[in-house]
């Protein structure tokens, strides 16, 4: 799981910083993380889970495919809870893979 | 789906994606950038199933996991419609558990790749699954090819010949068929030896694909009988394509029998609009007009138009 310690928290280089063919899609990919990051914020704020929930869906789906895998493992926790969370669970009971994920995907960095 | 005898490989297959994501889109076409493929893409699955009808896909790779219409519901569908029903899919998910790797498959999914996908795996399941269905169309499309003259075969011809008779009916457009037979071939064969008549056979068959349109339907029906559909021709414009194909036959040298000349009869029966003809009552109506040109001469062309939506003015071929 992507639980490093505080001490550690720099920048998260994708897995294809040195791949050419990777480069541009990895860039647009790390700039349009902020978007997500809002996003996942206002579905929190908003109470949408079924919004929040396929953020995290996308994002498992794609950030490992782009080299970050530990946003990837993070999203997947959180999708993973929420699907097993009854529905009418608040989203507060998820708060610290919430975090993590918007702790990840804010230290994104494509080089 | 319609093949082309005369070129069975086209060009790039084309491989749809159906995802609701579009990082997947990118990250999919960037990564299949190298393998030679035509890649589309669709958001959802409504846009997806849209899209698989126009373009025809060599492959569609499919999300199960989208909002409105899941993945599931767009391989039913898929699978139920004539015109995408062959189509492979491979489907890509993040949901891991066995269930949904069962039921994919027996909704009719070829391949089952898990989110997030290895690339150099997923690029060799692409590779396989084109092979695949490169090799099944391969099969069918000799199954329906005559192997002397290299034109469709009877079987291909039945099935066509009534497809093509209720889209005229249906779109009230122009038809007409040819039944093309040799004159004397088994004295050909009984003279120049069989070598000399399979020659002849695929000669007309060469003069038949020169007279042909795009959209016109060679076939070998049998022995030295040869079928022609030409859609969307009137008997008067399938009159001047025979005798296209008749003087070119007759003024055609053949190296065995120099001093002999080829000729050939020619029964067609044409509708210029709608017609109530069954494709039998149609064919009938053609072989007998072959069946007095053969009486009154040979080398000639018999034709007549088929009366336009009045009911009982053809029998049924017994």
């Amino acid at each position: 799981m992507a639980n490093q310690n505080a001490s550690s928290r720099g920048p998260i280089l994708s897995e294809y910083a040195n791949d050419a063919d990777m480069a541009e899609l990895v860039e647009s990919f790390v700039a349009e993380l902020p978007k997500r990051v809002e996003a996942i914020h206002s579905a929190v704020t908003q109470a949408r889970g079924t919004d929040l929930k396929r953020l995290a869906h996308q994002l498992r789906g794609a950030a490992p495919g782009y080299g970050f895998p530990t946003i990837g493992a993070a999203a997947a926790a959180l999708e993973d809870l929420m699907r097993q969370a009854p529905a009418t669970a608040e989203l507060s009971a998820f708060k610290s893979q919430i975090d993590e994920l918007i702790d990840l995907c804010s230290r994104a960095a494509h080089r | 789906m319609t093949i082309d005898p005369s070129n069975p490989t086209s060009a790039k297959p084309i491989v749809l994606i159906v995802d609701d994501s579009p990082d997947v889109h990118r990250l999919l076409k960037a990564r299949l950038r190298v393998e030679d493929l035509d890649v589309h893409s669709a958001e959802d699955g409504a846009a997806g199933l849209e899209l698989a009808r126009q373009i025809h896909p060599a492959l569609i790779l499919l999300d199960l996991d989208m909002p409105v219409m899941d993945g599931y519901e767009v391989l039913r569908t898929l699978k139920e419609d004539q015109a995408t029903m062959n189509i492979p899919v491979i489907i890509l998910s993040g949901l891991q558990n066995a269930q949904d790797k069962v039921t994919a498959f027996d909704l009719g999914a070829v391949d089952y790749v898990t989110k997030p996908f290895d690339i150099a795996e997923l690029k060799v399941r692409v590779r396989s699954a084109l092979r695949m269905q490169h090799l099944i169309q391969m099969l069918s499309q000799r199954a329906q090819i005559d192997g002397l003259s290299g034109l469709w075969n009877r079987r291909y011809f039945d099935t066509r010949w009534t497809e093509e008779v209720s889209r005229c009916t249906r779109h009230a457009r122009p038809l007409s068929v040819a039944i093309l037979d040799i004159d004397h071939f088994k004295s050909i064969n009984d003279t120049y030896g069989h070598p000399a008549g399979d020659a002849v056979i695929q000669g007309m068959a060469k003069i038949l694909q020169a007279a042909c349109r795009q959209s016109d339907v060679a076939c070998r029906y049998g022995g030295e009988e040869f079928v022609l559909i030409m859609t969307d021709t009137s008997p008067k414009d399938a009159l001047v394509l025979c005798e296209r194909v008749r003087t070119s036959l007759e003024g055609t040298n053949w190296p065995t029998h120099p001093d002999r000349r080829v000729t050939i009869s020619i029964g067609v029966a044409g509708c210029a609009g709608a017609c109530d003809a069954t494709p039998d009552a149609w064919l009938h109506a053609a072989d007998q007009n072959l069946y007095t040109a053969k009486k009154t001469g040979r080398n000639k062309i018999v034709c007549s138009e088929l009366p336009t939506n009045t009911t009982g003015k053809l029998r049924a071929a017994g």
